[in-house]
């Protein structure tokens, strides 16, 4: 199981790292026109409803490591999309790798954005929140333990939001948010599985030798990252 | 036609190689109908043209000028974006975490990229590189001095990872040389990295 146990590329939180690029008032929002296209096929594909953010999430990230590290921000959202589009059957890899569509032109898809829907979809969005199922079992305040990432995963490889830095440490219950949608099975198609949602507190100095004594790191977690401390 | 303009002709007339993907993919997508061009258009012009942290610094200005608006922006978020319309993608869930002389507060994602795009539109560059995802967790008082933010020791820092749907706003303190301003004068004081963190409001640059 020492594979299992690998913290995944994507979670850096803590990780040696080189300086900051503060960007200039005048930078433009995209550097490349390209990836303003690339930002525009992403939600308008992911508004078709085939797959959750959570699932988008979980393929950019399952890139493989040389990829995620040498891609560029939008080279890796490419990446993720295409595959996804090839995954879920819409599109043929041979056509993927001939950069051509095998047949002749179709008209607009009945999931597809059509461009009159695109204000309504930005201005709605997609709420996570859910109704509250059953009480939480945690209270603001309570002292918690969170598990190990591979510990809340539904599958291997598989997606959690729970980082390796603030894993098997102990924080505070900052915040109840009510049910939210748990990434964690919702990213394989596993189904929403709502749970109760915290803000949990942790002592900067715990998560790390360094750590400023009185400063915090806040990180959102589903219960079952959870355990109480006994 | 032109003969002397050598250095243009030196330069590869072909796109990118990510460019030349991205424009393989869309046409593959259109023609299958999976994708409405005109959608892929409309997209990114309320990114580019209309989102962004202006609205941020009109909430912040506002909540400056009026108590009444404060309190509404803290304690009850969601409703008072959606009623004013600035609700949304990747905003649909927006705690607002107000800076104090003891606590100065930093967001960041350390997974991917989380932002509330609604109020601040899409990320800076810096704020998905690897460098601030990986250290402002670790070491947010040496991140911030690299932004021209010093916070004294006894000022704690609180930093907010964004691994759920919850998006982070930061309400910045009012800086005192401010005070009396309108609120159209004040939303040109709150810049984007006082939102996020990073930065702290300043006078506007005279023009």
């Amino acid at each position: 199981m020492t594979g299992c146990k690998m913290k995944p590329h994507h979670d850096m939180g803590g990780d040696p790292a080189g300086p900051i690029m503060p960007d200039k008032p005048d930078d433009p929002i995209f550097a490349k026109p390209w990836h303003k296209r690339v930002l525009g096929l992403t939600v308008a594909g992911g508004a078709m409803g085939a797959w959750s953010i959570d699932t988008s999430r979980f393929w950019r990230e399952n890139l493989p490591k040389a990829d995620y590290q040498s891609f560029s921000y939008y080279e890796k959202w490419l990446a993720a999309l295409t595959n996804l589009f090839v995954a879920k059957g819409f599109v043929t890899r041979e056509e993927i790798i001939n950069g051509l569509p095998s047949g002749p032109k179709q008209p607009l898809h009945a999931a597809a954005l059509g461009a009159d829907r695109v204000l309504a979809m930005l201005a709605a969005g997609a709420k996570a929140s859910r109704p509250e199922i059953a009480k939480p079992l945690f209270q603001e305040g309570q002292k918690v333990r969170t598990r190990l990432p591979d510990a809340t995963k539904r599958q291997m490889p598989g997606h959690t939001r729970l980082p390796h830095y603030a894993a098997d440490k102990i924080g505070v219950i900052l915040f109840y948010h009510g049910h939210h949608v748990l990434p964690n099975s919702n990213a394989h198609f596993l189904g929403e599985c709502p749970e109760p949602l915290y803000s949990v507190e942790f002592s900067s100095a715990d998560l790390w030798p360094d750590g400023h004594a009185g400063d915090v790191v806040i990180v959102d977690c589903w219960q079952s990252y959870l355990e109480p401390l006994t | 036609m032109p003969h002397d303009h050598h250095d243009e002709d030196a330069h590869s007339l072909l796109p990118s190689e990510p460019a030349l993907r991205v424009k393989a993919l869309e046409t593959i997508l259109v023609q299958k109908g999976l994708i409405d061009p005109a959608a892929v258009d409309a997209i990114i012009d309320r990114y580019e043209h209309h989102i962004g942290p202006q609205i941020g610094a009109g909430l912040i200005a506002r909540a400056w000028s009026d108590p009444a608006f404060k309190a509404q922006l803290v304690n009850n978020t969601d409703g008072i974006l959606s009623d004013l319309g600035f609700g949304g993608r990747q905003g649909e869930h927006i705690v607002v975490v107000e800076n104090t002389p003891d606590c100065h507060n930093l967001v960041v994602c350390t997974l991917c990229s989380c932002y509330p795009w609604p109020v601040l539109g899409v990320p800076p560059a810096w704020y998905k590189s690897d460098a601030y995802r990986s250290r402002a967790v670790r070491e947010p008082r040496q991140v911030l001095a690299e932004f021209g933010v010093i916070i004294p020791p006894e000022q704690k820092i609180r930093v907010w990872d964004s691994t759920a749907e919850i998006r982070y706003l930061v309400l910045p303190m009012q800086p005192a040389q401010s005070h009396g301003l309108d609120e159209s004068e004040l939303a040109l004081w709150v810049n984007r990295n006082a939102m996020i963190g990073t930065g702290l409001p300043q006078p506007p640059a005279k023009t």
